[in-house]
């Protein structure tokens, strides 16, 4: 069950959450907490994979420490759209060439005033391959960037991008190899922060102890599996914003014990409720609760580009109309997820409720008749792969039961020890089956939700692990790039949408939310983006 | 057999002495076990863990005398059930995929007495020949198999299960039980060394080594009886405890895997839900702890009855 | 005494290269690929090489090992895929699993040993009932229900001791933990030394001994407590090497940060180095409390002679 807890890495992590607004919770302050009223509250997060170097953190559990470590150029705000942070304008003409101006009044924790250079500095590190930064990739949009990563075993001569510039102190400018309108998106994500010279001296000491520029600075050093203690900075511009005055990040290898600790009053916030406790959790913490829609689908994806079986959309249609999607969100996901009916998240503008419409409505004698016109299943038997290091057995398994049920073949849920063991299988085309898997938004768009899994460029260079190809989806998408508004664009991304529907390459099951548990010592509060909106929490 | 018939001294003065028939033999053998038998019929605590073993027997071999459904099933298990607590004609309730738990329980019984026997039995085998053997021989082999044991033994079933079984793959029960083996018999080893040891300077062993047994002879003759108390109550608590070692690694996530039914994967499953719905850990943990309840009783009397040296 | 010493720990010494290299092997067959591990999801095909190369993963299984091993003799364990010095988990993850280990290893041998002693000597009365019964519950009883059920009970409800961590420090946050995994080898050494006691007590030179006029109580607390304890300390010398690793589910329930959950999760990330570090470290605490025992197996009983 240790896999459990890697799960949550697999799960929600090695991710770039962008975007995800999550607005909620109460304001039920009627049985005040038996906590001290200290301002310090504590906060549950799994090990960080990294030490704490914004560049090399991808992860939720280390990117909630970074979040208030540091802080960044632009940022989403409660409304889930992108605004200025410590950039003052950013601005552009063809989307290519940025020009950012910094705030004035920004400095690290150690006294050092944030410049251009700064983020310079901190970018050239982040794409260096040298350094091998988790988040390396997020680089890649920067002219330079092919110098910095000549492949595995070269040696990296130019140590900076071409398109990095630091025009004065307060002035940034950034070339990109193409134009990408959704850069300063991309800039609110934690990997795009700001370094101090300190770091460059000695980076391992600084992971352990990071020197940031956002509102809270690091008290000790991060201890690993037990946490670190940050502290108010009280030179930061908006400090005043901020009503907690200290946090406690601890280190859960466990989320049922973190449960256990919230319920007790041991803990202040768990950002994400365990299975365990979700049938209870709005009883146990009245009014301390968060339960909203999430940026993320689930889905069962078939080996499209080698197994024949599955070439007929009416076999994939059959399948899917064998599912019944409320009793699985409602008894195996307890709620924490809902239905899924169309392939974008519906906290995505451009959404369709119901869009997927019968395919996606449980049927079991149409999907009976379906499977039977399109010739069944080769050994009337079907296998759905499943990495058993995620949380994913029992839905899997429920899935499977039904499918079992309503077309009267033989359905296996295979577990595969992780999901990398699904896609090396899938890459060596051995896997005949199905298999299970997930998507989560990198930003706020729905171009997101399509580009990256069903592209034909998304085989090679993104996650189009079922192979699937139609040059009619391909043509909408890359008009919907070029629509002249954002609604154009949304109208043709919906028109790429309905392809998908009609062609169901991966059957879509669930869209996931976020439930979230925090103590009497809080009286409100919201999340972005995984993130603890730290302005918003208000003590009780 | 004809290796201890050629080295029997042969005795000098003829009928009287007449060296002990191969049919001699067993004929102490059936007394002693004759005895301990009419012992144990005497003892309540004996008929009950004889009787939960045969019903747990009788359910391994033929579980669909006790229910109607097969778990195997097209339609056994409906989500609109999931996690229905105990009720009339579901005796147990339902899991989170609703599947009768009690048609589950009493399928689960085979994989659970399979692992339990298994382990056991090659365990017992492995450790308690390896370890007259070594505690007899003395000297260097017994210091090399010692710290070869050691090696085994010092690999916690649960680090050695969860490394083997990530090599396996997909486990089974006979995977499980291999692995319970492998890492378990040096404790059997380490018992019956220390017994040997413990025994070989006795009177009764010097006094076989002056009439002129053999080193076989006075292992499986003269020590193994004296011996097999420690071991038959170790082993008979090891049946349980490799049944509970098998919940363990399921609770791990390791042990044996679905499709296929085991009280541990039972419980694994459960276990997200069971501050609410405890029903669906409870039986399985139920008849596992029962299971194990039967074996540890049992081998406590049967140690009470037979040891040689406590009756 | 001291030659026997000198060769076990010269014997200990292959036994650990053996180890090690086995364990590497193990890992090194393990299916998966510990980069790619890392990233979940969303895999970065060409961050993935970068760090292949720079771990050395694309070698041989026996240069792999050498970079390892060489490692091992300049003092430097190594580090996992994501940088961490392996010298620095151990430093940090070891003491409390230790800690945890003792205190069960405590509960284990004063509880255990003294229900085992009155259970013997109030044979088939009631307090040896009272003792049956409690260790059949304990034997029973699967780990992870026992620390579930006694961490909600005395933890959530009650509050009488910490629910997890190690916040609280020692004892107080180790205690239900220690109680936990104590359990079962709790029960055992009862029986094992109710059973070996009665035995004892009922042998020709305790007989003897009472014979001679030697109090009651001096005979069954020296001279019969020492013979029946060569089993027990038999048993608790190699119960201390499975309490270390045998806490895996303990430390899960508890949230302690020990080894174990470290293990679980290196197997899992196939962080090699993580492995053989802990479980060579779990061995050599095995082999130290072997020869122990072996040393004290010659002081209770003078029978036993090491040249």
């Amino acid at each position: 069950m240790r896999g459990a807890k890697s799960a949550k890495w697999v799960a929600i992590a090695a991710v770039v959450a962008l975007g995800a607004t999550a607005c909620g919770g109460g304001g039920d302050t009627g049985n005040s907490g038996k906590g001290k009223s200290d301002g310090v509250v504590s906060v549950e997060i799994g090990q960080p994979q990294n030490t704490l170097v914004p560049s090399n953190t991808y992860e939720t559990e280390g990117g909630q420490v970074i979040h208030a470590l540091f802080t960044g150029l632009t940022k989403i705000d409660s409304s889930n759209k992108i605004v200025n942070d410590e950039a003052q304008s950013i601005t552009t003409k063809d989307n290519k060439v940025w020009t950012i101006k910094l705030k004035p009044g920004y400095t690290f924790h150690n006294g050092e005033q944030v410049t251009a250079q700064s983020y310079v500095d901190a970018w050239n590190y982040g794409a260096d391959q040298t350094n091998a930064q988790q988040t390396n990739a997020l680089f890649s949009h920067i002219q330079g960037y092919s110098d910095l990563n000549p492949g595995a075993k070269k040696t990296v001569k130019v140590h900076t991008m071409s398109g990095l510039k630091a025009v004065s102190a307060d002035t940034l400018q950034v070339t990109l190899t193409n134009p990408f309108s959704a850069f300063p998106t991309q800039l609110s994500f934690t990997g795009f922060v700001p370094l101090p010279k300190a770091f460059f001296k000695d980076p391992k000491g600084f992971g352990k102890k990071p020197i940031g520029n956002g509102p809270y600075e690091a008290k000790t050093s991060f201890v690993d599996n037990e946490g670190i203690s940050l502290t108010k900075y009280a030179k930061f511009p908006e400090a005043s914003q901020y009503k907690v005055k200290g946090i406690n990040f601890k280190v859960y290898s466990n989320q049922d014990t973190a449960y256990k600790d919230l319920v007790a009053g041991n803990l202040d916030v768990l950002p994400v409720i365990p299975t365990s406790g979700l049938a209870t959790y709005k009883k146990d913490l009245p009014g301390h609760n968060i339960d909203v829609p999430e940026g993320a689908v689930g889905f069962i994806g078939f080996p499209l580009k080698y197994n024949k079986a599955f070439a007929n959309p009416k076999i994939r249609q059959a399948i899917s109309m064998s599912i019944d999607r409320n009793i699985i969100s409602s008894k195996v996901f307890l709620g924490a997820r809902t239905p899924a009916d169309d392939y974008v998240s519906p906290l995505i503008d451009g959404y369709r409720k119901g869009a997927c419409g019968e395919s996606c409505t449980y049927n079991p004698t149409k999907a009976k008749q379906l499977f039977k016109e399109a010739g069944g299943l080769p050994g009337n038997s079907l296998e759905i792969g499943y990495n058993a290091d995620g949380d994913h057995k029992v839905w899997v398994e429920a899935v499977a039961n039904q499918i079992q049920k309503a077309l009267g073949v033989k359905v296996t849920a295979k577990p595969f020890e992780q999901f990398q063991s699904i896609l090396n299988d899938l890459g060596a085309k051995k896997y005949q089956g199905a298999f299970r898997m997930g998507w989560q938004m990198d930003y706020p768009n729905m171009e997101d939700f399509l580009r990256p899994i069903f592209s034909k460029d998304a085989i090679n260079n993104g996650s189009n692990y079922a192979g699937y190809t139609n040059p009619q989806f391909e043509k909408l998408l890359t008009e919907g790039d070029q629509g002249a508004t954002a609604a154009d664009a949304i109208k043709k991304y919906q028109a790429a949408d309905d392809v998908l529907l009609k062609d169901l390459p991966y059957i879509p099951v669930y869209f996931y939310r976020l439930n979230t548990g925090f103590s009497n010592k809080i009286s409100s509060m919201n999340l972005i983006a995984h993130q603890i909106d730290w302005t918003s929490v208000k003590l009780g | 057999m004809s290796e201890q018939i050629i080295e029997r001294p042969v005795p000098a003065d003829g009928p009287t002495a007449k060296a002990p028939q191969p049919e001699g033999k067993p004929e102490r053998v059936a007394s002693l076990w004759r005895d301990g038998w009419t012992d144990l019929r005497k003892r309540p605590m004996f008929l009950i863990s004889a009787f939960i073993i045969v019903c747990l027997l009788v359910l391994a071999v033929a579980p669909g005398l006790f229910t109607a459904r097969s778990p195997f099933s097209n339609g056994f298990c409906d989500l609109t059930n999931s996690m229905t607590g105990p009720g009339h004609g579901h005796w147990f309730g339902y899991d989170v995929q609703g599947c009768d738990i009690y048609t589950r329980t009493v399928w689960g019984t085979r994989n659970s007495i399979i692992v339990g026997v298994v382990s056991t039995v090659l365990t017992t085998v492995l450790g308690g020949v390896i370890g007259i053997l070594a505690g007899l021989t003395g000297g260097w082999i017994d210091s090399l198999v010692s710290r070869f044991s050691e090696v085994f033994y010092a690999l916690p079933i649960l680090i050695g299960g969860l490394l083997v079984m990530s090599m396996v793959g997909s486990s089974n029960v006979w995977t499980v039980s291999l692995v319970l083996s492998v890492l378990g018999w040096p404790q059997v080893f380490r018992i019956m060394r220390g017994e040997v040891i413990g025994n070989k300077y006795n009177d009764y062993v010097a006094a076989a080594r002056a009439l002129g047994a053999g080193p076989m002879r006075i292992a499986f003759r003269h020590i193994l009886p004296n011996t097999l108390a420690p071991i038959v109550v170790i082993s008979t608590m090891n049946l349980g405890v490799y049944i509970a070692t098998e919940a363990a690694l399921s609770y791990l996530g390791i042990g044996v895997q679905s499709p296929s039914i085991s009280w541990g994967l039972m419980i694994n499953d459960a276990q997200d839900r069971w501050l609410t719905s405890p029903h669906a850990l409870l039986f399985p943990a139920g008849a596992l702890s029962l299971t194990v309840l039967a074996f540890i009783m049992l081998g406590d009397v049967v140690r009470d009855a037979f040891d040689p040296k406590l009756r | 005494m001291g030659r026997f010493v000198v060769r076990r720990v010269l014997q200990a010494i292959p036994v650990l290269i053996g180890v090690t290299f086995l364990i590497y092997c193990l890992v090194f067959l393990l299916p998966g690929d510990p980069i790619r591990a890392l990233m979940g999801e969303k895999q970065d095909p060409h961050l993935a090489l970068v760090l292949r190369a720079r771990y050395h993963l694309d070698d041989p299984l026996v240069l792999q090992y050498w970079h390892y091993i060489s490692g091992v003799f300049r003092g430097d364990l190594g580090t996992t895929y994501t940088g961490r010095s392996i010298s620095d988990i151990v430093a940090q993850r070891f003491p409390i699993t230790l800690k945890l280990a003792l205190t069960a290893f405590g509960f284990e041998a004063v509880i255990g040993i003294l229900a085992g002693i009155l259970s013997a000597l109030k044979r088939g009365k009631f307090l040896d009932n009272v003792v049956f019964i409690a260790t059949l519950f304990l034997i029973s009883i699967p780990v992870f229900v026992l620390g579930n059920v006694l961490q909600l009970e005395l933890g959530v409800k009650f509050k009488l001791t910490p629910v997890a961590g190690i916040e609280d420090g020692w004892p107080a946050s180790y205690v239900l933990p220690g109680l936990v995994l104590a359990a079962t080898s709790m029960a055992y050494i009862a029986r094992l030394t109710r059973t070996s006691m009665i035995e004892s007590v009922r042998s020709d030179y305790v007989r003897t001994a009472i014979a001679k006029g030697l109090p009651r109580r001096r005979v069954i607390g020296v001279h019969a407590l020492r013979n029946s304890l060569i089993p027990v300390v038999t048993f608790l010398g190699m119960d201390l090497g499975s309490l270390m690793g045998g806490a895996i589910i303990t430390e899960r329930v508890f949230n302690l940060p020990g080894i174990g959950g470290q293990l679980a999760q290196s197997v899992s990330l196939r962080e090699g180095p993580v492995v053989v570090g802990l479980v060579t470290l779990l061995i050599l605490i095995y082999l130290v409390a072997n020869l122990v025992v072996d040393v004290l197996y010659a002081v209770l009983d003078p029978r036993i002679r090491y040249e």
